[in-house]
C-alpha cells in the first residue's frame, strides 16, 4: 500500500512537469509553417522544441513486448528535447483506458499507444484525438483511422508470406516436400494472419504440402509441449515455421530432446537467442522472420516529428505518413550480424 | 414377535465379521468402480488413438512423450489432491510453478549449478506454501481468497524477476536430464520423479496418520477438531505440501523446457483441479484418491496427444476437453450409483 | 370416518438401496383429520417411508391411493400439488433468505409473472405465523437469525402456505422446550380440526399419547402393527413392537459402592463464559455419573464444550486429576483423558464418509502408527474390540458409519473414547435421535463405563434420563446452578419446578 501511494505521488509530480512542458509544446504544435521541416530526418539529433510524449503499452510479460518498452525508452533518452511519460504496462483494457486518460489529462503533446486490445481501446484513441493530442497507434490497430494520426506496425501477413517464400525457395526442386507450422495463440487475429500469409506463399510451390499445424501459446512451455507432439506426429518433414522465437526456445528444446535434425526451421519475431543460433548455424534454426520491436523507436521518432511539426526525412511530404507497415525481413546467416543488436531477450 | 426380529437385521449385515478382506470389499468396490471407469475412459482413448494413428500413437516414443508431458502437471495434481481432500483449494499452483521456475533460473542461481536450481525451486515452492498455509490456517482466510492473492503476487513477482524475458538454462547437467540419453531402461527421469511422487502421495494419503487427518479435516473439520486433531497445523502442512509439489514440478519444467519463464504453469490450477475432480476426489473434501487424480492427468494428456497427432486445432481440442470432463464425470456417477 | 375412503392409503411399499431393503411391503393409511403416529427405531424405515410420501424417493413396488385414486408421486412438487407437505427433522430452510422468502420459496406471489411482490408475501406470512401462535416472528428477518424452535415454526408456515391436506412432521418436538411443545400440539389440534391429517413421528411415547389418534409401528422396514389406538395401547406393548422385546427396566441400577469419599477426577473451578454461564464449580469422581439438567438455553452444552476446551472460558479452571488444563485447547483436554460425545453427532463427531473403524480410531491414531505409518491390522483389531465391547451393530467395523442407526453411531463415538483410554466422558444429549430400545442399551453402556472407573458428566434435556442415569444432579437455569442433589432425592416434578422457577431450595 505505501508503495502504491508513493507511486501515485510520483505520477502527480510528473504531471506538473508535463503541464509545464505543454506551454512550449502547444505553441510549436500549431505552427506547421516551417518550410525547412521536411528536410529534417525524423531522427535528427539536433534539439528542437520540447516534446512530451505519453507512452502506454501492455504488460511486458513477453520478450517482444519488453523489447518494445526498451526501444521506446532508449530512443526517447537519445533526444534532449523529448520527455517520455511511460505508464505501467497493463493487459487489462479498463486499466489501460484509465492510464491513457490520465495521459490525456496531463496534456502530453503526442500519445504513443500499443493497445492490449486495439478494438477495445478505439474510443480512448478518439478521445485523445478530439482533445487535440495526436496519437501514434503502435502495432495493434484501432477500429477507425479517426482514432490515430499515424499507425505504425508490423506485418503479420507479410511475416507468414516471407517465411513461406523463404522455405519455398530452400525446398525448391524437392518433390513432395512436407512442411509443418507451429503457430502462436489461436485466439489472436495476428496468428490467423500469419498462417494465412504462410499458406498463400506456399501456394506458389506446388511441390510443398503443409502437413500439420498446432498452436502453442507464445510461451516456452507450450512451445516445448506442442513441438514434442508435432515431432511425434510427423516422423519425416522438411521444414518448420514457428511463429514466435520465444516459444521457439521450447520448440528447439523439444527438437533437441527428440534428437531430430532432418529439417530446416524458420522462426518469427527476431529474438537474440534466435539470431545467435542462426549465426552459429549448428542446429535446425536457419532463419527468422522479423516483427521488429524497433517499431517502438520509430514511433518515438514519429511522435517527436509530429510534436515538432516535422515530416519524415527522405520523403517529400511536410507531414508524416498516416500509416507505416514495416517490412518483415528474413534474417538468415547472410545478414544476421546486421540485426544482432536489435535482437530482444 | 420378539424372536423373528433378527433375520432382517442380519440381512443388512451380510458381510461376515471375521477377517478383513471380504469386509473391505464393500468400501473397496466403490473405489474400484471409480478407478475402473477411469481406466475405461483411458482405454477408449487409447483405442481411438490406436485406430486413428496406429503408427504414431502406439509407439514407445509416444508413451514416453505422453508420460513426460504428464509429469509436471501430475506432480502438481498430487499436491492439489491433498488440499482438495482436506476441503481446501489451491489456486496458486500455476503461479508458484512460474515463480519457482524463474527464481531457480536467474543468472545468480544458475551459478550454483544443478543443486542450486533444484534447491531454489523447492525452497520457493515451500515458501509460497508456507505463506498460503499461515494465511489460511492461522490467519483465518478462506483458501480460495488466500491462494488467489498468492496467484496474483507470485505471478507479479515472477514477472518482476524476469522482466518478461526468457531465462535460458545453461547448466548441462540440468539440461541433460531432459534428454533421451538420460532415460533409464527407456524411462525418462521426469517420469520417474512423477512415479515416485505418486507412490509417496498414495502411501501418505492411504497409509499414514497424516493422510487420515487430511481426510478427517476435509470430511468434517469440526468433528476432527473435537476428536483432538490439530486442524490448523494440518492445514498448514497441507499447503506446504502443495507448495513442495509445485517446487518439484517447477524443477521438472525447467528440465523439460530448458528455461524459466514467468508465463510457466499457465492455468495449472484449473488443469490440476479438473484432473483431481474427474479422478473422484470430492471438491467438498473428505474423499481423495491419488490413483484417480493421476488417471485424470493421464486422460487429459492422452487427449491432447491424440488431438495433436491427428492435427486437430486448438478450438476443437478445447471443446472436446470440456465434453470429456463432463462425460468422464457422468460415466463415473452412473457406474458408482448402479453398484 | 371409516366409511369414506382414507385420505391416503399406501400399500405394499418396498424400497431397496444398495445392500439394504429399507421398506419391505409397508402399508399405511391415514384418515382426514387424524393424527397418525409413526413409530420405529432408527433404521426401521420411517424416514424412507416419509420420503416416499413426500415424492423424494420412488418406491420399487406398491401403490399409493390419494382420496381413493391411485397416484404416483414423481417428485416433491407432485406431492406438494396434491397437498402433502413434509417438515423434515433437519430443517430445509435457506438461512440467508428472510422468513417470508422462505415461506414462499418456489411459489412467490408475483406481479407480471416474475416480479416478486414482497409486501404481499410478508403480509400472508405474518398471517400464517399468527395462526401458528408466533406473531412475534418478523417475516422480514433472516431465517438464520432465528432460534431452532422459531425456524420450525417457519417450516410449518411454509407447509401451510400451500393448500395442505396432509402434513408429515418428522420429530418436530426434538428441538423444542416444553412450552414450545404445548404450542406445537395446539397447532396440530387446530389443523386436525380443519380436517388436515397429520403424520407424526416422534420418539417420545408420552407425546403420542397426548395427541395421537392411531399408531403404526415400523420395524426393520415392515409395519409390525398398523392403526393401533394411540391413547389406549399400553406403552410396554408399543415398545415391545418396536424393539421386539419387553423393556422392563430402562435404567441400569446404580452401584452400591459410595464414591463420595474418592478424590475427584474432574474438577471445574469458577468456569465462566460471558452470556452463556456464570462461574461454575463442579467435580466428578471416578465411577460417578453427574447429570446437568436444564432447559434449552440454560447453558448446558456450552458448559460441556468449555470444559472440553472447544470454547475458551472467560475465567476459571478445569482440572483433571488435580492438574489444570490449558484453557481453550481441545488437544490438551484430550491428552488429559477427556472425551466428548457432542450433541450434534453428525456435525460434530462423525466422519460420515468414513468407516466405523476410522471413526473409532481417529483420536488414537498414534497408538497404531509408528513414524506416522498406520498398522491397519492393529487398528482394525482395536476398533473391533472397542465396538464389540459396546455391542455395536452391525458387528463389522468396516461398514460406513453413515449406515448405522443413531444409537450405534453414538456407540461408535463412545468406542472412539474407549479406545483412546479416556477417563472423563462428557455426554451431551447422548440419546438424541436414539430410539427407546437402543437407549436402554446405551444407558447400560454408560453405567458400565462408570463402573470401570470413568467419570461421566451428562447433559440432557430429558429430565427422566438425567434422573435415571446420573448419581448426582446439578440443576441449571439461565447459566446458573440452582440446585445440587443426589439423583434419588429428586423427582421429575421437583426438577421441572427448579428449572422453571429457579427457587434454590437446599
Amino acid at each position: 500500500m505505501p508503495e502504491l501511494t508513493s507511486r501515485r505521488g510520483l505520477l502527480f509530480g510528473s504531471a506538473a512537469i508535463g503541464a509545464g512542458a505543454l506551454l512550449v509544446g502547444c505553441t510549436s504544435n500549431e505552427s506547421d509553417d516551417e518550410p525547412a521541416a521536411n528536410d529534417q530526418p525524423a531522427a535528427d539529433d539536433k534539439p528542437g522544441k520540447q516534446v512530451t510524449i505519453g507512452f502506454a503499452g501492455p504488460q511486458a510479460d513477453h520478450g517482444w513486448l519488453n523489447a518494445i518498452n526498451d526501444n521506446a525508452k532508449s530512443r526517447a533518452k537519445k533526444y534532449s528535447d523529448v520527455t517520455l511519460e511511460i505508464t505501467e504496462g497493463s493487459n487489462d483494457t479498463a486499466a489501460q483506458i484509465g492510464q491513457i486518460e490520465t495521459l490525456i489529462n496531463k496534456k502530453v503533446d503526442v500519445l504513443v499507444v500499443l493497445p492490449a486490445d486495439g478494438k477495445a481501446l478505439t474510443q480512448v484513441g478518439l478521445k485523445a484525438m478530439r482533445a487535440g493530442i495526436p496519437v501514434i497507434n503502435l502495432d495493434r490497430v484501432f477500429n477507425t483511422p479517426q482514432a490515430y494520426r499515424c499507425w505504425i506496425g508490423g506485418d503479420n501477413y507479410g511475416m507468414g508470406l516471407n517465411a513461406g517464400h523463404y522455405i519455398g525457395e530452400k525446398l525448391k526442386g524437392k518433390s513432395n516436400a512436407k512442411v509443418i507450422e507451429l503457430a502462436g495463440l489461436d485466439n489472436l487475429e495476428l496468428t490467423k494472419q500469419r498462417t494465412q500469409g504462410f499458406d498463400d506463399a506456399l501456394k506458389n510451390y506446388p511441390n510443398i504440402k503443409k502437413v500439420a499445424r498446432q498452436a502453442a501459446e507464445f510461451t516456452v512451455e507450450s512451445g516445448q509441449a506442442k513441438m514434442a507432439q508435432l515431432l511425434q506426429a510427423q516422423s519425416k518433414f522438411d521444414a518448420l515455421w514457428n511463429h514466435d522465437d520465444d516459444q521457439g526456445v521450447g520448440a528447439l528444446r523439444a527438437i533437441e530432446q527428440a534428437g531430430r535434425d532432418d529439417f530446416l526451421m524458420v522462426g518469427g519475431a527476431g529474438a537474440l537467442s534466435a539470431f545467435q543460433a542462426i549465426k552459429q548455424d549448428s542446429g535446425v534454426l536457419k532463419a527468422t522472420v522479423l516483427y521488429p520491436p524497433t517499431m517502438a523507436a520509430s514511433a518515438i521518432d514519429l511522435a517527436r516529428a509530429l510534436g515538432q511539426g516535422n515530416g519524415i526525412g527522405g520523403m517529400a511530404e511536410f507531414e508524416i505518413p498516416a500509416s507505416i507497415t514495416l517490412y518483415s525481413a528474413v534474417v538468415d546467416k547472410t545478414n544476421v550480424d546486421q540485426y544482432m543488436s536489435t535482437g530482444f531477450k | 414377535m420378539t424372536q423373528h426380529a433378527s433375520p432382517p437385521r442380519d440381512s443388512t449385515d451380510k458381510v461376515p465379521s471375521t477377517g478383513a478382506p471380504p469386509a473391505w470389499r464393500g468400501l473397496m468396490a466403490r473405489a474400484d468402480v471409480r478407478t475402473l471407469s477411469l481406466l475405461g475412459v483411458l482405454a477408449v482413448l487409447i483405442i481411438i488413438g490406436g485406430i486413428t494413428k496406429p503408427d504414431e500413437f502406439l509407439d514407445t516414443r509416444n508413451l514416453q512423450l505422453v508420460l513426460t508431458q504428464a509429469s509436471v502437471i501430475g506432480v502438481v495434481t498430487v499436491g492439489m489432491t491433498f488440499v482438495i481432500t482436506s476441503g481446501g483449494i489451491d489456486l496458486s499452483v500455476g503461479a508458484i510453478v512460474a515463480l519457482a521456475s524463474v527464481w531457480a533460473t536467474t543468472v545468480a542461481t544458475q551459478e550454483y549449478g544443478f543443486g542450486g536450481i533444484l534447491f531454489t525451486a523447492v525452497l520457493v515452492g515451500l515458501g509460497c506454501g508456507l505463506v498460503n498455509g499461515l494465511l489460511i490456517a492461522y490467519g483465518g482466510m478462506v483458501p480460495f481468497i488466500a491462494t488467489l492473492a498468492m496467484l496474483a503476487s507470485a505471478r507479479g513477482l515472477a514477472l518482476q524477476i524476469t522482466d518478461g524475458k526468457t531465462q535460458i538454462v545453461t547448466i548441462p547437467s540440468v539440461l541433460d536430464l531432459g534428454e533421451r540419453d538420460a532415460y533409464v531402461l527407456g524411462v525418462p527421469p521426469l517420469v520417474m520423479v512423477f512415479a515416485v511422487v505418486t507412490i509417496i502421495g498414495w502411501l501418505i494419503l492411504n497409509r499414514t496418520t497424516f493422510g487420515r487427518r487430511t481426510v478427517a479435516v476435509g470430511g468434517n473439520a469440526e468433528a476432527a477438531r473435537l476428536a483432538g486433531i490439530d486442524v490448523r497445523r494440518q492445514r498448514l502442512y497441507l499447503y506446504l505440501l502443495s507448495g513442495l509439489c509445485c517446487g518439484v514440478a517447477a524443477f521438472l519444467l525447467i528440465v523439460l523446457a530448458g528455461s524459466g519463464q514467468n508465463t510457466n504453469g499457465n492455468l495449472y490450477e484449473l488443469d490440476a483441479i479438473a484432473a483431481a475432480i474427474i479422478g473422484g476426489t470430492l471438491l467438498s473434501g473428505g474423499r481423495g484418491t491419488i490413483t484417480g487424480s493421476v488417471l485424470g492427468v493421464l486422460i487429459f494428456t492422452t487427449i491432447t496427444n491424440i488431438f495433436a497427432l491427428n492435427n486437430l486445432q486448438s478450438d476443437v481440442q478445447q471443446i472436446a476437453k470440456g465434453a470429456i470432463i463432463v462425460a468422464a464425470v457422468l460415466v463415473q456417477r452412473r457406474t458408482a450409483s448402479t453398484t | 370416518m371409516a366409511s369414506e375412503p382414507p385420505l391416503l392409503s399406501m400399500s405394499g411399499i418396498t424400497k431397496s438401496f444398495p445392500g439394504v431393503r429399507a421398506l419391505d411391503g409397508v402399508d399405511l393409511d391415514v384418515q382426514a383429520g387424524e393424527v397418525h403416529c409413526l413409530l420405529g427405531q432408527n433404521g426401521a424405515g420411517k424416514s424412507t417411508l416419509i420420503k416416499v410420501l413426500a415424492g423424494a424417493h420412488q418406491p420399487d413396488t406398491g401403490t399409493i391411493h390419494w382420496r381413493g385414486e391411485a397416484v404416483t408421486l414423481r417428485s416433491p412438487i407432485a406431492a406438494m400439488r396434491l397437498g402433502i407437505a413434509t417438515i423434515y427433522q433437519e430443517l430445509d430452510l435457506v438461512e440467508h433468505l428472510s422468513v417470508a422468502e422462505n415461506v414462499h420459496l418456489g411459489h412467490e406471489p408475483t406481479a407480471a409473472g416474475f416480479v416478486v411482490r414482497g409486501k404481499v408475501a410478508r403480509a400472508s406470512t405474518a398471517q400464517l405465523l399468527k395462526r401458528l401462535g408466533h406473531p412475534e416472528i418478523d417475516p422480514a428477518r433472516l431465517v438464520g437469525e432465528l432460534s431452532a424452535a422459531q425456524q420450525q415454526i417457519v417450516s410449518m408456515a411454509r407447509a401451510l402456505s400451500h393448500d395442505v391436506r396432509l402434513i408429515v412432521m418428522d420429530e418436530p418436538s426434538a428441538a423444542l422446550d416444553p412450552d414450545e411443545v404445548d404450542n406445537l400440539f395446539r397447532i396440530v389440534g387446530d389443523l386436525t380440526a380443519d380436517g388436515v391429517a397429520v403424520v407424526y413421528i416422534s420418539h417420545r411415547l408420552e407425546e403420542i399419547r397426548r395427541i395421537g389418534d392411531r399408531v403404526t409401528v415400523l420395524k426393520d422396514g415392515r409395519a409390525v402393527a398398523g392403526g393401533l389406538p394411540a391413547k389406549t395401547t399400553p406403552t410396554r406393548e408399543v415398545v415391545a413392537l418396536m424393539t421386539g422385546r419387553n423393556v422392563e427396566y430402562v435404567f441400569p441400577e446404580r452401584p452400591t459402592k459410595d464414591v463420595a469419599a474418592d478424590k475427584p477426577l474432574l474438577e471445574v473451578r469458577g468456569l465462566a463464559r460471558d452470556g452463556e454461564f456464570e462461574p461454575l464449580d463442579l467435580s466428578v469422581r471416578p465411577g460417578e455419573i453427574v447429570g446437568l439438567a436444564g432447559l434449552v438455553g440454560s447453558g448446558r452444552s456450552e458448559i460441556l464444550e468449555t470444559i472440553y476446551g472447544a470454547r475458551k472460558p472467560r475465567a476459571g479452571q478445569v482440572l483433571v486429576d488435580g492438574r489444570a488444563l490449558r484453557p481453550g485447547s481441545v488437544r490438551a483436554a484430550v491428552r488429559a483423558g477427556l472425551g466428548l460425545a457432542p450433541e450434534e453427532r453428525k456435525a460434530q463427531a462423525l466422519l460420515m464418509l468414513e468407516s466405523v473403524t476410522r471413526n473409532v480410531s481417529v483420536s488414537s491414531m498414534s497408538r497404531f502408527s509408528r513414524g506416522g505409518w498406520i498398522d491397519r491390522t492393529a487398528e482394525l483389531g482395536a476398533a473391533r474390540a472397542a465396538t464389540r465391547e459396546l455391542s455395536l451393530r452391525p458387528d463389522n467395523p468396516n461398514v460406513p458409519v453413515r449406515t448405522l442407526s443413531g444409537g450405534n453411531q453414538q456407540k461408535a463415538v463412545l468406542a472412539r473414547w474407549l479406545l483412546r483410554g479416556c477417563r472423563v466422558l462428557l455426554l451431551d444429549e447422548p440419546t438424541r435421535g436414539v430410539d427407546v430400545g437402543a437407549r436402554a442399551e446405551l444407558y447400560a453402556v454408560v453405567r458400565r463405563l462408570a463402573d470401570e472407573g470413568l467419570a461421566v458428566l451428562l447433559v440432557s434435556s430429558e429430565v427422566p434420563e438425567v434422573l435415571g442415569l446420573a448419581d448426582r444432579v446439578l440443576v441449571l437455569r439461565e447459566g446458573c446452578v440452582v440446585h445440587t442433589a443426589p439423583a434419588r432425592e429428586l423427582d421429575e416434578h421437583r426438577v421441572l419446578d427448579l428449572v422453571m422457577e429457579g427457587s434454590p431450595a437446599s
